[in-house]
């Protein structure tokens, strides 16, 4: 498959405003990039002017979720869910932003958009979509994909989805993505026209040049072991913490048992019975407590889920430079088998068993102008396959080029990310400690007066 | 364990009469001993670590990230305040060092029980004896015997399934310890039973065996009469306050038969919680083996993973030998006390039906006879010896019951200070480096807000301003 460059007709061209000097963190995403030295356009188009064309600052949100019915393409009667999508610009003047964009999607489209993304951008490490189906789950959570907690965790994913395109520097410029933002309606067929399946590559192709690649990079190589034990060790630690979640659940309900009993004991008490009353409500409250903790938790385990998931994306530019690297290997072996059957031909040696050999032998020597004939189609073929073979070499080295650029930026983004899952992660357990002894010695001040002071000796 | 004695059963050595803890505290008053300093952080550093080390990231004890003040240590102080009452005593007892004895015919563990006294029963001041558990045994019965009237103090479990505890390991014998130096702690305090002939014999007499087999000529008076009778008796005018305290202690022991089930069933789950969160923490570390900028944050995560799983089994075993031996302690306190009463119904039965008997011959003579008076008397006394020993009873299960509530909450604390700490320690390390980027982050800020979590924001400004804790303000407005 050709390594195209950025094709004129999938970008879009944001509406010039003036430059914005700095990129701010948060929820918004920059559009575009300043083109003081602007890339070669195809000849004749001239929808991107030079120096006028800056950034654009834009909002996007993925901020209801809906239940829809309707016919699917066998027109029998489903329920889905759809989400809004909202767009909006912001004038950097004032911070105001306007909303220019909203519709609905649903996530078999956010699948599509995602599948164009991994064919045209094979070079780039594509973020992934949030889990099909819940996974990892433990005994309460949900594994229906209509729960309402699923859905508002999908609806985050998705989001965060959006952005994460929004803010790739290549990808963001992607007229089909830019559709998908603004065009309701028959995005679909629009995405189909590209004709993005056919150029997609075989699994069986794939899989072949995994097995029979020579001589790979051998960055790609390392990197392919990385995201394959990046994906055990997420994977594993997803499982592990989904039964700690569990258990945790069970320890806080337990708890809860000792509500009822310590208040019918408190009601047979004088003294002791505020003491214990108190004691009692606030096993309840701790009992209830958990439910909070582990949804925090649950958020945590989907900031995981990502680089689990976008270890699959890792995965996928490796075997595009292996298929790739595996085509050269191919072409440039066929070119040498040509080469040399040309030379055979001219020198009338025959070095390699051919069935031209064969029958040569079989059935006589050709006239010499059938060996002209051929050895004209060979060279022919063989100056064909020189230059494919350079054009090959150069999108190779171009392709692993670009590939490890993006890669570089996925992995500074990669370690900024986790270690933000890990202060969060950190800050929820400090807070809960926190809390936890704040209630402690809230119901222990009036432990504390339960006994009536004691002018009583005790004996 | 925190805070137990050493693996092998050796000898703790002499103790002076202040060292020694105070009668009716629990392990949590170690530190109550003596202790009215201002809890510094390296206090707080000291206690919180317990006997397992606690492996930091770094190294060493993280600086500056220690609370103002231990909240576990407000706690201690609160109770010492309360138990020091500045009661005057002479007569001190000890139960300690356990140690095993192995003969031909059976293994057994004795106990050493030291004695201080200054009262005139005593012909020393000091004494130091062995005793085993059935010397315990005997003790108790002796006193039930000659001392029918009063409470007697339980002793714990006689039998025990073979196979299933192990009456020989290290817990089970430090549970035991604790409860038979309780039940003589109980007497001692008991102004009645501490003077008792038998318990001086106990405490003193260096061959208790020959003691034992002189048994009978020790009896007193009121012991002959009494048989032990299963079932009630028709009384008619059972005293308001021993019918009340019947009831009372029928829900009651049930209470704390079903408070006991419950803390089982929460030690079981803490500790299968306790398998999982061993395994969870190891697989940041093997993560970390394939990390290169995150490798030290992930090591820090499964370090402190590790510490908190460490700190959860300490507060587990604290469960197991603080919290569940008190409970067992008053359920079979609840049923010897429900036989006394018993023994006081019939000493009335027989006063009332004495008395009728007396009533139907009341035409022939005017006067009450002699033996109805005494049996009156016995009844008297009876109930007047088992309401002071009731009251006695009920301010000893309050102190006993606070102690053990507040005692638990301490140990909470310190569990989750413990996590705490860990926790906050790794901090630094995680935002070494880390500047604020454009990538967009997961909904963190509106998932925050949207939950309207207030502890989470508040605890949160708390990290961020490095305010003190809350724990900190709660010290000084006491």
């Amino acid at each position: 498959m050709e390594q195209a460059a950025p094709d004129p007709e999938r970008l879009w061209q944001p509406a010039p405003l003036e430059p914005l000097s700095h990129p701010d963190a948060g929820l918004e995403s920059m559009v575009g990039e300043e083109t003081k030295g602007a890339r070669d356009e195809g000849p004749g188009d001239g929808t991107m002017t030079e120096n006028n064309f800056s950034l654009k600052k834009i909002e996007i949100s993925v901020s209801e979720a809906e239940k829809r019915t309707g016919r699917n393409a066998m027109n029998m009667q489903e329920t889905y869910t759809a989400y809004l999508i909202e767009t909006r610009s912001v004038e950097h003047n004032d911070g105001q932003s306007v909303l220019t964009d909203s519709l609905w999607r649903r996530y078999s489209e956010f699948e599509l958009l995602r599948n164009y993304l991994l064919v045209y951008y094979p070079h780039i490490v594509v973020p992934p979509l949030p889990e099909k189906r819940a996974e990892f789950v433990w005994h309460k959570l949900s594994a229906d994909n209509m729960d309402p907690d699923f859905v508002e965790r999908r609806r985050i994913g998705l989001e965060n989805f959006l952005l994460r395109v929004a803010s790739h520097p290549i990808l963001c410029r992607d007229k089909i993505f830019y559709l998908f933002l603004t065009q309701e309606g028959n995005w679909k067929e629009t995405v189909n026209e590209t004709g993005f399946q056919l150029k997609a590559d075989s699994r069986l192709k794939a899989l072949n040049a995994t097995f029979r690649v020579k001589n790979p990079d051998k960055r790609f190589i390392e990197l392919k072991h990385y995201s394959d034990e990046l994906q055990s060790v997420i994977s594993h630690l997803l499982r592990v913490r989904a039964r700690v979640a569990d258990r945790l659940y069970g320890v806080y309900k337990v708890h809860g048992n000792y509500g009822r009993v310590f208040s019918e004991w408190s009601a047979i008490e004088k003294e002791m019975g505020d003491g214990l009353q108190s004691a009692g409500h606030h096993m309840d409250v701790y009992a209830s407590s958990i439910d909070d903790i582990l949804e925090d938790e649950e958020h945590y385990a989907d900031q995981l889920k990502e680089y689990l998931f976008y270890a699959e994306a890792l995965r996928a530019v490796c075997r595009k430079h292996e298929l790739m690297q595996y085509d050269l290997e191919m072409a440039a072996q066929d070119l040498a088998s040509k080469k040399q059957q040309c030379e055979e031909l001219a020198t009338g040696t025959v070095r390699t068993f051919s069935l031209k050999g064969m029958t040569t032998k079989l059935f006589g020597q050709e006239t010499p102008e059938q060996r002209e004939a051929r050895i004209k189609m060979l060279e022919e073929q063989i100056k064909e396959g020189e230059q494919q073979l350079k054009s090959k070499n150069l999108e190779g080295r171009e392709f692993v080029r670009n590939a490890w650029a993006d890669i570089e930026r996925f992995k500074e983004q990669k370690n900024h990310d986790l270690k933000e899952a890990l202060i969060s992660y950190a800050v929820m357990q400090i807070s809960m400690c926190k809390k936890a002894i704040w209630d402690v010695l809230k119901d222990c001040a009036v432990l504390f007066f339960f006994c009536a002071p004691s002018g009583r000796k005790k004996s | 364990m925190s805070g137990g004695p050493p693996k092998a059963l050796q000898s703790t050595g002499p103790q002076s009469l202040r060292d020694m803890p105070h009668p009716l505290a629990g392990s949590s008053s170690e530190e109550a001993v003596g202790g009215d300093s201002t809890p510094s952080p390296d206090l707080l550093t000291a206690r919180s670590f317990g006997d397992k080390d606690l492996i930091l990231p770094n190294g060493g004890t993280p600086a500056g990230t220690a609370s103002p003040a231990s909240s576990s240590s407000l706690l201690n102080r609160l109770q010492l305040d309360d138990d020091m009452d500045g009661e005057t005593r002479d007569l001190f007892v000890t139960v300690d060092d356990p140690k095993k004895h192995v003969c031909t015919m059976e293994t057994y563990i004795t106990y050493r029980i030291t004695t201080k006294s200054t009262r005139v029963e005593f012909d020393l001041p000091e004494y130091s004896v062995r005793r085993r558990y059935q010397d315990f045994d005997w003790l108790r019965n002796k006193l039930e015997e000659s001392q029918p009237t009063h409470l007697i103090p339980p002793l714990p479990e006689k039998f025990v399934v073979k196979g299933v505890v192990d009456r020989f390991s290290e817990e089970f014998v430090e549970t035991r310890r604790k409860a038979l130096d309780k039940f003589l702690k109980r007497i001692t305090d008991h102004p009645v039973l501490s003077f008792n002939e038998h318990f001086n014999v106990f405490l003193t007499a260096k061959d208790l065996n020959a003691h034992k087999k002189q048994g009978m000529a020790l009896l007193t008076r009121v012991g002959e009469s009494v048989k032990h009778v299963a079932g009630g008796y028709k009384l008619r005018n059972r005293p308001l306050e021993f019918a009340a305290i019947g009831e009372y202690l029928d829900t009651f022991a049930l209470k704390l038969g079903t408070i006991d089930r419950i803390a089982q069933r929460i030690i079981k789950e803490e500790i299968e919680y306790l398998v999982e969160l061993r395994e969870y923490g190891p697989v940041y570390s093997t993560w970390s083996a394939l990390e290169g900028e995150l490798a030290e944050p992930l090591e820090g995560v499964s370090a402190c993973i590790g510490n908190c799983s460490t700190a959860l089994e300490e507060l587990t075993d604290d469960m197991t030998e603080d919290f569940l031996p008190v409970l067992r302690e008053y359920i079979l306190y609840s049923d010897s006390m429900k036989s006394v009463l018993k023994k006081r119904d019939q000493v009335q039965a027989e006063y009332e039906t004495k008395l009728e008997a007396v009533a139907l011959k009341k035409e022939e003579r005017p006067k009450v006879p002699a033996d109805v008076e005494k049996c009156q008397d016995r009844m008297e006394c009876f109930n007047a010896d088992l309401k002071a020993d009731m009251e006695r009873w009920q301010n000893n299960k309050r102190q006993d019951f606070r102690q053990l509530l507040m005692g638990m909450a301490d140990k909470n604390i310190q569990y989750y200070e413990k996590c705490l700490m860990a926790w906050e320690s790794i901090i630094p390390l995680l935002q070494e480096k880390q500047e604020a980027k454009r990538y967009p982050f997961i909904g963190k800020n509106q998932d925050m807000q949207s939950n309207g979590k207030k502890y989470q924001l508040f605890y949160s400004s708390f990290l961020i301003l490095n305010l003190p804790s809350p724990t900190s303000y709660k010290m000084a407005l006491i």
